[in-house]
């Protein structure tokens, strides 16, 4: 996936972020846009650019949360890595397989920012275990779907702009 | 790149950000990163623009929905400001009276300074790392620098990016406010809970001492960044929680979820005697 490409899906991101925040205020805690992006640029198995772009991603998602700065610098980086690690292994060709993947990156980001918190901070006071653990639950599942809904809308765009050229190149011959 | 290059360098900016946090987690205060600021300075705008849209679109329908019943709501509001005007005029009165009580006895009552309005650009008070993003226009905030709403406290900046502000919420996991009660006047800190539903704890009240639900919680004007007598909060519940100190639940006075624009207090002068003998005194 090309940088330009990235760029506009981590702007794409902030606006959906801002725009979710201000007309549902529950949105940060439902689900992590950021997430998405980063997990869906990692798909296609490029370690490096993935890893950099997980660190700028978790960067701003710093910028915009009240804990320590790094914290999602952190987790985002380390994530992408290993989404585009596992991206090398897998074949995925059903959005179910984009769910799962991107549900399973949700959760290891909230593991990873927890643990973190916890080791680091003085006073981390995460919320209760089973708390925590709904609200992971609930947030990875919103972020799959999420990613799946962009991966099938990427896709269908992606068909449909082929099919357009194809039928541009078929007109040119015939001419 | 070959992946054990790539290897070394996801090695090189995990332990950056590792480092990054561990030192800011380590600082009693919450300190700012080049990388903050930059984001700030980016983020700002953007989320500026979205307030703006959505407060547009959200105002053009209410003014659709409101048109009826503008007239009989200004009607009203001008009752209720003549009725503010007059009870300005007694207070004033009092101002005047309490002054004068004041010089007999030499006390010299905490000047709480001015206020300046200043919108909120991005709000997160659902999560865990909840904040707060401030727009404060061309006159930028200062590190430290009170923020309050009308029912009372909401936190105090610490962050500052030209001229946007980052707010840690009284709320805050990390937050602590010098607290007193109004009734009793007993001292303690009030801490944010950081927990789901936002709530605070006024902790070191000693077992002795007389608290019960509803008693108001204001700040105490020790801490040296809060002014006495802001409304923090209620006491909502009061448990006996170790041998020596009470476990009081206090729910804050504010409405996080509610705020689109707050206030920033600047802190009054000191009185010019002081300035002389300490120039960075602060009131």
């Amino acid at each position: 996936m090309p940088a330009a490409k990235r760029i506009a899906g981590l702007a794409f991101a902030v606006l959906v972020h801002f725009l979710g925040t201000r007309l549902l205020p529950a949105f940060p805690q439902r689900v992590d846009v950021f997430l998405v992006v980063v997990t869906l640029s990692a798909l296609d198995g490029a370690t490096l650019p993935a890893m950099l772009f997980g660190l700028l991603a978790g960067q701003v998602q710093d910028t915009l949360a009240g804990g320590n700065f790094g914290l999602f610098g952190f987790a985002d980086t380390a994530v992408a890595y290993g989404m585009a690690r596992l991206a090398q292994r897998l074949v995925i060709q059903r959005a179910t397989g984009v769910f799962a993947v991107v549900s399973f990156a949700s959760l290891l980001q909230q593991v990873i920012v927890a643990a973190l918190a916890f080791l680091l901070l003085p006073n981390p006071s995460l919320p209760g275990p089973l708390s925590l653990l709904a609200q992971d639950a609930v947030k990875a599942a919103v972020c799959g779907l999420l990613g799946m809904m962009i991966y099938g809308a990427a896709r269908r765009f992606r068909l449909a702009a082929e099919a357009r050229r194809r039928g541009r190149m078929g007109r040119l011959r015939l001419g | 790149m070959d992946e054990r290059r790539t290897g070394y360098l996801l090695t090189l900016l995990l332990l950056g950000q590792l480092v990054l946090v561990a030192v800011e987690g380590a600082r009693s205060t919450r300190s700012r990163t080049y990388a903050e600021v930059i984001g700030m300075r980016l983020l700002g705008p953007l989320a500026r623009a979205v307030t703006a849209a959505t407060g547009a679109a959200s105002e053009l329908g209410h003014k659709v929905r409101l048109q009826g019943r503008l007239l009989e709501e200004n009607r009203r509001l001008r009752r209720q400001v003549e009725e503010q005007r007059l009870r300005l005029l007694r207070l004033g009165d009092v101002e005047q009276e309490l002054s004068r009580l004041g010089d007999a006895v030499r006390y010299s009552a905490p000047l709480v300074g001015e206020i300046r309005a200043v919108d909120v650009v991005y709000a997160d008070h659902a999560s865990w790392l909840r904040s707060l993003m401030l727009y404060t226009g061309a006159r930028p905030a200062a590190v430290n620098q009170p923020v309050l709403s009308a029912a009372g406290l909401v936190g105090r900046v610490v962050v500052v990016a030209g001229s946007y502000a980052k707010v840690q919420l009284v709320t805050d996991r990390a937050a602590a406010v010098g607290g007193m009660i109004l009734r009793t006047r007993r001292q303690g800190v009030v801490r944010g809970s950081g927990q789901e539903g936002g709530g605070l704890s006024l902790d070191y009240i000693p077992l002795s001492a007389d608290v019960r639900p509803g008693d108001i919680v204001l700040t105490a004007g020790i801490d040296g960044v809060y002014p006495r007598g802001i409304p923090v909060g209620t006491v909502v519940s009061v448990e006996a929680g170790g041998q020596l100190f009470h476990k009081i639940g206090v729910a804050p006075a504010v409405d996080l979820g509610a705020l689109d624009q707050v206030y920033l207090l600047e802190h009054a002068q000191p009185p010019s005697e002081l300035q002389k003998v300490a120039p960075d005194a602060r009131r």
